[in-house]
């Protein structure tokens, strides 16, 4: 079984927008993604016209709320920066220790869903533009707010759509339910480490290398 | 297991079960979200309570709800509608979404024999529609969306050939049922996944936006949302074609077939979403409360009726208004009690006065009211105001009153004064500004001193040389001392003669008032601190009986006359000459000279003590004294003015007496020296003391 990988349409997003934009994919991703018994709850966006659905389990919004807040403590340390948020499917196999010093278990990732995000922070990045209309920067700010508001909206309707074709076109991977659960497989959420925004990331990836195996030996 | 032909119903039960519940489960999901009424009268929220295990909320679901792990909310729309139609699942299950105007009918929704639902707004019906019906039909209904589920089975199905082949049908059949169950987890782990998307799909669409509007608003909205059922697709005309966004769904293949669910829908709604409600329109409050068009411009016509208001009231209050005053022409029939307090107030020493007498004015008074003619005129009006009733005439002609009334009916009432009493507003007014020369010509040295200390000329008052006398004694208090001020004006203005202590125009001077040093009341207090004003500092009973005995001197109404009249001029004071009047008043005060005097007949008595050739003019001395001391026991009014004079004209002549003394002593200081230094010594002291003074 391959692991499917979705990189999203990136957005471009305000430190204030972050939650929300963030809440919505990932709660429409894991929703496609709980073959349990699910009570969808329909959630309305606070910033934007959009209504997306949760699987209505505490537990994942904890986690997703967790992960978000982390994302954000990053993202005021390195601002106006590329980011992404990555959430992973995975299975636990249990893994034949060839060396002492291997984990019994391993993760099998069939499915990463990678959320691209550019975080702007309009008050520095606004400035440049109304430096020559000085006139009526309230004005003109309002204006750029509210445009960009609603091209985010956009952008993000369309990440939507996008995550509904790849589930719809990705199917075969998705490997059997075995649980009860409402989530029905284990999921990862990673975001950039604050250690180091670089090597911080590429160590998430290594560590992930090796709990996982190689995708030939999945079948 | 028998099988059954291609061209039928080959899937297997399971499978179809499957494909019959993913038709009602998509039914069930759209119409949840497209059927405002229906969904939002069956919503419970309770049903869905997120719960951290859903396996303990999954024995309370209903059967309906565990298929494909998607418990939804009740829509009778879709039950209804499903179990007419689950008779045949071959047909293509055809949901349009309609948006209805209110002049149509809210449900398009009718039934075939067939057991298919017709459509009803459409010229394709196969049942004729009712009268009724076409009535409804109206040319706003449009479809927005239109859902498209079909189950497509394969004529030839390579796993049914395969199945169902003679040769291979045991061997066939034995793989198909053993292959059945891993089919159907593919099939319907797929089938869950197609509706998680489907879910999430119907609320991106314009139409959801709509939906939610309506449930929201809970009222009756020109545009409504609609939906028919259909069993075939009726193709759209070019333009709708053309406006339509399709979406297409990956299909589910199926042992036999294939599931497939498609859309067609508008990206974009032109302001059908709106809020039907007609917004209120803007329009400008003519009559709001306080306006030029409502009741306080009424009010103050009639105030105008009634009388025009208090014209220093409009004065005052003009300059707290930027507006004009053509604008207010009516009032309030009954000020307010702010106001009324405010004036009452402020001319409450002359509402006392019967109103005929306030425009008696006695020619004592009208050099007053000359000087002071602009305060004159608002006491005047003011007292017109206060004594006539709010809504009697004015006898004065006054300028814009309503606007001064309505000034203050409209604005804080900015109330000009605290209450003084009954002198006070008497006093400040009546108190000019300073001035030390006396106003009167003609008058005695003694009035003319007076005068100066009275800053202003104000209507005479009744005083008696005891209340001066009683002055000296007791400390002033401020409002004794505006009365004294008051008082002394008007004692001013009624001389006439040199006569100290006979006022004419006033017959107030009561034997009753004994006259004493010891006194500290003023006659010219107790004139006037009768009951009719009140003076809020003098609470001593003897004013108040002095007051008494005023009252029933001779003259009580001339009395009030007089002192109407001269309360006028004191009202027209300012505070500035009240007070230097009564830095004059204070100087001049009695007790000053009682005391000097004291101290005179001590210092004698000291150097009678030890000089006793002295004692001679120590008798002179004290000589000087009474005789000093009794043109002022005779006249309390002239007392304070004496003063000055007698105590520099005694001092003289005790420094004329100690004079001779000297040369007496210097003539006998040849014999008898020694004895001289020794009782010029005393007289040396008594001189250095004397120097001093």
């Amino acid at each position: 079984m391959n692991c499917e990988t979705c990189q999203l349409k990136e957005l471009v997003v305000e430190p204030l927008e972050i939650r929300d934009v963030l809440r919505c994919i990932l709660h429409t991703i894991v929703f496609h993604r709980a073959l349990g018994l699910v009570r969808p709850k329909d959630v309305d966006c606070e910033l934007f016209d959009i209504t997306y659905v949760q699987c209505g389990d505490a537990e994942l919004e904890r986690k997703i709320d967790e992960k978000i807040n982390l994302f954000i403590g990053w993202v005021e340390k390195h601002p106006n920066k590329k980011s992404q948020v990555c959430l992973s499917f995975y299975e636990v196999r249990n893994k034949q220790a060839t060396w002492m010093f291997s984990n019994k278990t391993e993760r099998l990732y069939w499915e990463q869903w990678y959320i691209n995000l550019h975080v702007v922070n309009t008050k520095t990045h606004g400035k440049s533009h109304n430096s020559k209309a000085p006139i009526n920067p309230g004005d003109n700010a309002l204006e750029e707010s509210s445009s960009r508001r609603a091209s985010l909206e956009s952008a993000l309707r369309e990440v939507l759509f996008q995550i509904i074709k790849f589930v719809n076109e990705k199917k075969d991977h998705i490997p059997s339910v075995t649980n009860s659960e409402v989530i029905s497989f284990p999921y990862e959420i990673t975001t950039p480490s604050s250690s180091d925004s670089s090597f911080g990331w590429h160590t998430d990836v290594l560590k992930r290398m090796l709990q996982t195996g190689h995708p030939s030996m999945l079948s | 297991m028998a099988s059954s032909p291609c061209n039928s119903y080959s899937e297997p039960p399971i499978i179809e079960q499957v494909i019959t519940e993913f038709f009602a489960k998509s039914l069930h999901i759209i119409l949840e979200s497209r059927s405002p009424y229906a969904s939002s009268r069956n919503h419970s929220v309770d049903h869905f309570i997120s719960s951290p295990s859903s396996s303990s909320s999954s024995s309370s679901s209903r059967p309906r709800d565990k298929w494909f792990n998607l418990a939804l909310r009740d829509c009778p729309a879709a039950l209804e509608n499903f179990d007419l139609w689950r008779k045949s699942i071959l047909e293509p299950l055809v949901i349009d979404v309609l948006l209805v105007h209110r002049s149509s009918a809210s449900n398009a929704t009718r039934l075939s024999p067939g057991g298919c639902l017709l459509r009803n707004f459409s010229g394709k019906d196969r049942f004729p529609m009712s009268p009724r019906m076409e009535e409804l039909e109206t040319k706003s209904d449009k479809t927005i969306e239109r859902w498209v589920i079909q189950y497509e089975s394969r004529k030839e199905s390579c796993f049914g050939r395969e199945v169902y082949s003679g040769s291979r049908k045991s061997t066939a059949a034995s793989s198909h049922s053993s292959e059945i169950p891993t089919l159907y987890k593919k099939t319907y782990k797929r089938t869950i996944v197609m509706l998680r998307s489907l879910y999430v799909f119907v609320k991106l669409l314009p139409a959801y936006k709509i939906f939610q509007e309506l449930n929201s608003s809970g009222r009756i909205c020109p545009l409504s949302l609609s939906h028919r059922i259909t069993p075939f697709v009726e193709p759209f005309t070019r333009a709708e074609d053309a406006e339509m966004n399709q979406f297409s769904f990956v299909p589910i293949d199926t042992p036999c077939g294939r599931l497939s669910l498609t859309v067609s829908y508008l990206p974009a709604l032109e302001d059908k979403s709106s809020e039907p409600s007609t917004p209120l329109s803007t329009q400008f409050i003519m009559d709001y409360v306080g306006g030029p068009t409502t009741d306080p411009l009424k009010m103050f016509q009639s105030v105008r009726s009634a009388g025009p208001l208090p014209h220093f009231v409009s004065i005052t209050r003009q300059h707290s208004w930027s507006n004009d005053h053509g604008f207010m022409r009516s009032g309030s029939p009954s000020p307010s009690p702010t106001y009324s307090d405010s004036q009452a107030m402020h001319c409450d020493p002359n509402v006392r006065f019967p109103p005929h007498h306030l425009h008696d004015q006695s020619p004592s008074a009208s050099s007053v009211l000359h000087n002071a003619s602009v305060a004159h005129k608002k006491n005047t009006s003011c007292e017109d105001y206060l004594s006539s009733s709010p809504f009697s005439p004015m006898s004065s002609p006054s300028a814009p009153t309503p606007n001064a009334f309505l000034r203050s009916e409209s604005a804080p009432v900015n109330i000009p004064s605290p209450r003084r009493g009954r002198n006070s507003g008497l006093l400040n007014q009546a108190l000019p500004p300073s001035s030390p020369k006396p106003q009167r010509p003609g008058c005695s040295p003694r009035t003319d001193t007076l005068r100066a200390q009275i800053t202003t000329p104000s209507a005479s008052q009744t005083c008696s040389p005891e209340g001066k006398l009683r002055t000296k004694k007791e400390p002033l208090r401020s409002g004794d001392f505006e009365t004294v001020i008051s008082l002394a004006k008007l004692q001013a203005l009624s001389f006439g003669k040199d006569e100290v202590g006979s006022l004419p125009g006033l017959k107030c001077s009561s034997p009753h008032i004994p006259f004493s040093t010891s006194s500290s009341r003023l006659s010219l207090l107790d004139e006037f601190d009768d009951s009719e004003f009140a003076c809020p500092f003098a609470d001593d009973e003897d004013i108040t009986e002095s007051c008494n005995r005023v009252k029933l001197s001779e003259g009580k109404d001339q009395i009030n006359e007089n002192s109407e009249s001269r309360g006028l001029v004191p009202v027209q004071r300012s505070p500035d000459a009240a007070v230097g009047a009564l830095v004059q008043m204070l100087k001049t005060a009695p007790p000053l000279r009682q005391d000097l005097s004291k101290s005179v007949r001590s210092s004698q008595v000291f150097r009678g003590d030890f000089w006793n050739p002295r004692l001679q003019h120590n008798e002179c001395m004290e000589a000087e004294v009474e005789r000093s001391e009794s043109p002022a026991s005779n006249s309390g009014i002239t007392a304070s003015g004496l003063f000055k004079p007698r105590t520099t004209a005694d001092a003289l002549e005790e420094l004329r007496i100690y004079k001779e003394m000297k040369e007496w002593l210097l003539k006998k200081g040849g014999s008898k020296s020694l004895g001289d230094s020794h009782k010029d010594k005393p007289a040396c002291g008594g001189g250095g003391l004397e120097e001093k003074s």
